[in-house]
């Protein structure tokens, strides 16, 4: 209130600082790259849980698998109709599609078959297919292909087009009619979009089954009832729920950034050890200096403020330092090396963008963990300092 | 007025307990030049550090212009030390690697003054001792007349009544020792008291000392 | 058991703080246990420097238990997308049973700490030091809270169950929570309102014929009705629904987080007025700029609070 900041003993403080760079080097340095490390994790991870949720919130309520014999097999259409029957199911749409391993880049790509009278389960694919003519695609025999895919085939030499290898071994040369651009880029980067009938050949299924069947329900609240109903009309059939993905991805990534928390925990108690240390030891010249201010007429709580702007301003700086750092390395060059550990699907799937997901609450976050974990090493050397005999200079 | 009544410094150290000063009783009046002298160990330094508030007697008072200054809590004494007194070391002890204006506001820092004050008092200081031409030297490459020079605008910024110097003259040489002495002559004139605690013979003859107080093993012994 | 970034953070904090509090306790016993103004033993001097340590560890966990409070209901907030059935703090808060009892201990340490502080400064600024054993008597009555406080805030954490469904704020401030909650749903607002509105004016009233106790009280009673009648009635209009009536959904970005704005100046004018007035009655020194803030925070809460119902009358011409 009435003792306002006193700007002279924050100038002060800087020049301390600046008179005892080498001695605060040290410790600065790994400050800023545990800010750096830890920022980047939580941006890293933030951005795929947004981009995930994203991708989650476009995923039909219910999908449906048929299991025989503990194995996922295809589905037969004509169950279609008994599960439009069921009520509050608004739509049932199967699906055929699967993995594509493409072994001289090692990586998989998601084939999906398409149909023109049949919607999509998704808008985000809707408005892909959208924009080209299925029945020209499936005259062409061509396929449309995500950014990915595109360049790996390129870097393979497949320019205009690409040789499936069927299941009973046959080759189905497919033409690439165009690429896309999603949105959505974290799942659409590894997808070829092609007729069903191709889809159907490339993996050698009977044209009366799906791979599987995505149910729509127009009352979120009524998704328990028609589980129920479809365990009890199919117990063959597993259905999984949006809720269970989400809860599924949820586990993943918060074990995934707890594990490195914990880490963090570990690291930020070494280095409160290690700034408790380095502060507890003052230089015979530090010691002078401290008695020279008391003679001069400085009370101990000047020399706690002046000490506490001193740790202050290192740790925001570092706190700044080591922000900025990140969000260039993790935004700017798409946080090499440590993306991967996040990701760690298919080769393909890291080359998509972490959408920028920074907002007050993850700076606040930041900041709660690292500046008071400083300030708080510094207390007690801090106040050591400030009781230091003053008579200590006159020897 | 100073006055030390009865005062008795003991310092703890790990093997013993040395006694620094022992039933010390002390009477300075306001304005009077003042020598302590005394063999190394006898306990001059203590005495003044005592009469500062920088230590505490292990019993006794020690008043200075009214107030007990051994019981103020600290920031009342360092207060009444920035307002009151001015300290001379033996080494000059500036901050080495300050320019002498920042040294010479050091005291003032805590007063939390406005920019204009500060530096209007940093400059009279400054001319004063005839350094203001140095004011952004940095302290460490200065002569050791001009570091005397610093140490005693430092000392003198505030315009305290009371001048404490441990020493002063230790480091210095005749000329130099001189030119402080009438410095203190000046500084007397203007009706502050000066306390010095040294060995120079310099100082036992000369005609501005009202008072010199030989120690003896931590007692006063004339 | 949940480990978000956010907990993390809490619970480091807050192992920190312990850390801390343990040791301003163990000194601050002692102090009130030895201190003797008058002695000049090498013992008492030792104590009043380590004096200095208490009040700068107190200081420190002060300063961050302000934004730590918001940070907590921040990270409550953030659980409620996690767990279902939750759309605010209120859902995640109440999830565990003691949930209300820890927030409520977080606001009663914040004034309990700032009252240490205004002590601690009125102390420093005499001579004689007048409340030195009363700051550290207080102190260590004040480390309990403290340590209650950080014990629940742990359990709660631990005991935190995404899977667990919880109720949404609609059903918890409602009349047909099942909790005490209820009770204040049963009584008119218009009374409520009445109530507060009364406090507001007993607080203004002793400003000017300053008289301090009933000031205090105003203050504490000001206190009390602001949260209840912003609860029953003034929620309402921040939301715009009639049945809507969380204290916590103030927080969130949809309404501007104006809350933060409410609950800081309430906070401010009412931390002011009683603990700045329990401390004048301490020194019997009048410091008319407490009372002065408290009255400017509080008159600032009531205008905020006061807008929203005028401004919906204004706009729509009917109250909700
Ligand atoms: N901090 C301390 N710890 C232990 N003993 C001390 C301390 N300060 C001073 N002493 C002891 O107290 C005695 C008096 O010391 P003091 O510094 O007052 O002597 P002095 O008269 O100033 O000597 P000199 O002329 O050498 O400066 C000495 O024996 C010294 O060893
Ligand atoms: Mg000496």
């Amino acid at each position: 209130m009435k003792n306002k900041i006193n700007l002279f003993l924050v100038e002060y403080a800087i020049n301390a600082l600046l008179r005892r760079g080498w001695k605060h080097f040290f410790i600065v340095s790994i400050f800023t790259f545990l800010i750096f490390l830890l920022s980047s994790i939580l941006f890293i991870s933030d951005a795929i849980k947004l981009e995930l949720n994203s991708t989650l919130n476009l995923l039909p309520e219910i999908t449906l698998q048929r299991f025989v014999g503990g194995k996922q097999s295809d589905v037969p259409i004509e169950r279609m109709d008994a599960l439009l029957d069921i009520e509050g199911v608004s739509r049932a749409i199967p699906r055929v599609w699967g993995y594509y391993y493409f072994k001289p880049a090692g990586v998989n790509f998601s084939v999906v078959g398409i149909d023109a009278y049949e919607p999509q389960y998704k808008e985000a694919l809707q408005s892909i297919v959208d924009t080209v003519d299925v029945k020209a695609l499936e005259n062409k025999h061509g396929m449309i292909v995500g950014e990915g895919v595109k360049k790996v085939l390129s870097e393979n030499y497949y320019k205009d087009f690409f040789n499936f290898v069927t299941n009973d071994g046959r080759w189905e040369k497919v033409h690439i009619a165009g690429v896309f651009h999603s949105a959505i880029s974290l799942e659409a980067n590894d997808m070829i979009l092609l007729p069903k009938k191709i889809a159907y050949e490339i993996f050698g299924m009977d044209s009366n089954h799906a791979t599987d069947i995505v149910v729509k329900v127009s009352n979120p609240k009524e998704i328990p009832m028609v589980v129920s109903k479809i365990n009890l009309l199919y117990p063959d059939m597993r259905t999984i729920t949006k809720d269970d993905i989400r809860v599924s991805y949820q586990n993943i990534f918060d074990y995934k950034s707890g594990f490195f928390l914990s880490l963090f925990v570990v690291s930020a108690f070494t280095f409160f050890i290690i700034v408790y240390d380095k502060l507890s030891g003052l230089s015979a010249e530090e010691k002078k200096e401290i008695g020279i201010l008391k003679a001069v007429g400085w009370s101990m709580d000047d020399i706690i403020k002046e000490k506490f702007y001193e740790s202050f301003i290192l740790s925001v700086c570092a706190f700044i330092l080591g922000l900025c750092i990140s969000l260039f390395f993790v935004y700017g060059l798409h946080a090499p090396l440590l993306r991967d550990i996040f990701i760690g699907y298919s080769n393909l799937k890291p080359s998509f963008d972490l959408p920028f997901s920074v907002d007050g609450g993850m700076l606040s976050l930041l900041f709660l963990l690292s500046v008071p974990i400083y300030i708080g090493a510094t207390l007690i050397p801090t106040w050591r300092a400030s009781i230091l005999d003053a008579d200590e200079v006159m020897r | 007025m100073i006055v030390l009544k009865d005062i008795r410094k003991v310092y703890a150290t790990p093997s013993e307990e040395v006694i620094a000063l022992d039933h010390v009783s002390l009477h300075i009046k306001a304005g009077q030049f003042c020598v302590l002298k005394g063999a190394s160990g006898s306990g001059k330094s203590t005495i003044l550090s005592l009469i500062a508030g920088l230590s505490k007697p292990n019993s006794g008072e020690v008043i200075v212009d009214g107030k007990q200054i051994s019981k103020l809590p600290d920031t009342f004494s360092a207060n009444f030390r920035r307002a009151h007194i001015g300290f001379i070391f033996q080494k000059f002890h500036l901050i080495p690697t300050l320019s002498v204006k920042e040294n010479i506001i050091v005291p003032l820092i805590p007063e939390n003054l406005t920019q204009e004050h500060m530096e209007e008092r940093a400059q009279s200081a400054m001319e004063k001792f005839s350094i203001a031409h140095k004011a952004s030297s940095i302290v460490k490459y200065l002569s050791g007349g001009e570091q005397q020079r610093v140490a005693i605008a430092r000392a003198l910024v505030n315009q305290p009544k009371i001048i404490l110097a441990d020493e002063p003259t230790a480091n210095l040489d005749a000329k130099l020792s001189l030119e402080l002495i009438a410095i203190f002559e000046m500084l007397k004139s203007e009706g502050v008291s000066i306390i010095v605690a040294t060995h120079d013979p310099l100082f036992f003859e000369l005609a501005c000392v009202d008072s010199l107080i030989e120690m003896k093993n931590g007692a006063i012994i004339a | 058991m949940t480990m978000t970034p956010e907990i993390i953070a809490l619970l480091m904090l807050d192992a920190l703080f312990l850390f801390f509090a343990i040791i301003a306790f163990v000194l601050s016993v002692r102090i009130f246990v030895k201190w003797n103004r008058h002695a000049t033993t090498p013992v008492q001097y030792a104590l009043e420097k380590q004096s200095y340590l208490v009040s700068v560890v107190i200081k420190y966990i002060f300063v961050l238990k302000i934004p730590l409070f918001l940070f907590f209901i921040f990270t409550c907030d953030k659980l409620s997308n996690i767990i279902t059935g939750a759309m605010c703090a209120a859902g995640v808060v109440n999830s565990v049973e003691f949930g209300l009892y820890l927030t409520l201990f977080k606001i009663i340490n914040l004034y309990l700490f700032g009252f240490w502080l205004i002590v601690n400064r009125a102390d420093m600024q005499e001579e004689k030091l007048p409340f030195t054993k009363l700051k550290f008597l207080l102190f260590s009555l004040f480390f309990f809270p403290l340590v209650a406080e950080i014990g629940l805030e742990i359990s709660f954490f631990a005991s935190l169950n995404i899977s667990k469904i919880v109720s949404c704020c609609g059903t918890l401030f409602s009349a047909a929570s099942t909790s005490y909650l209820a009770l204040l749903f049963s009584v008119d607002s218009t009374v409520i309102v009445g109530i507060f509105y009364f406090f507001a004016a007993l607080v203004g009233v002793a400003y000017f014929l300053k008289n301090r106790l009933v000031f205090i009280f105003a203050n504490g009673m000001f206190a009390i009705f602001a949260i209840i009648s912003l609860i029953v009635f003034f929620s309402t209009y921040v939301y715009e629904l009639p049945t809507h009536n969380c204290p916590f959904c103030l927080l969130q970005k949809e309404y501007y987080g104006i809350g933060y704005l409410m609950y800081s100046t309430l906070f401010i004018g009412t931390f002011f007025g009683m603990c700045g007035g329990i401390l004048e009655e301490l020194t019997r020194r009048s410091d008319v700029s407490f009372f002065t803030i408290s009255i400017i925070f509080d008159g600032l809460y009531c205008v905020i609070v006061t807008l929203y119902p005028v401004v919906y009358y204004l706009n729509n011409g009917v109250w909700l």
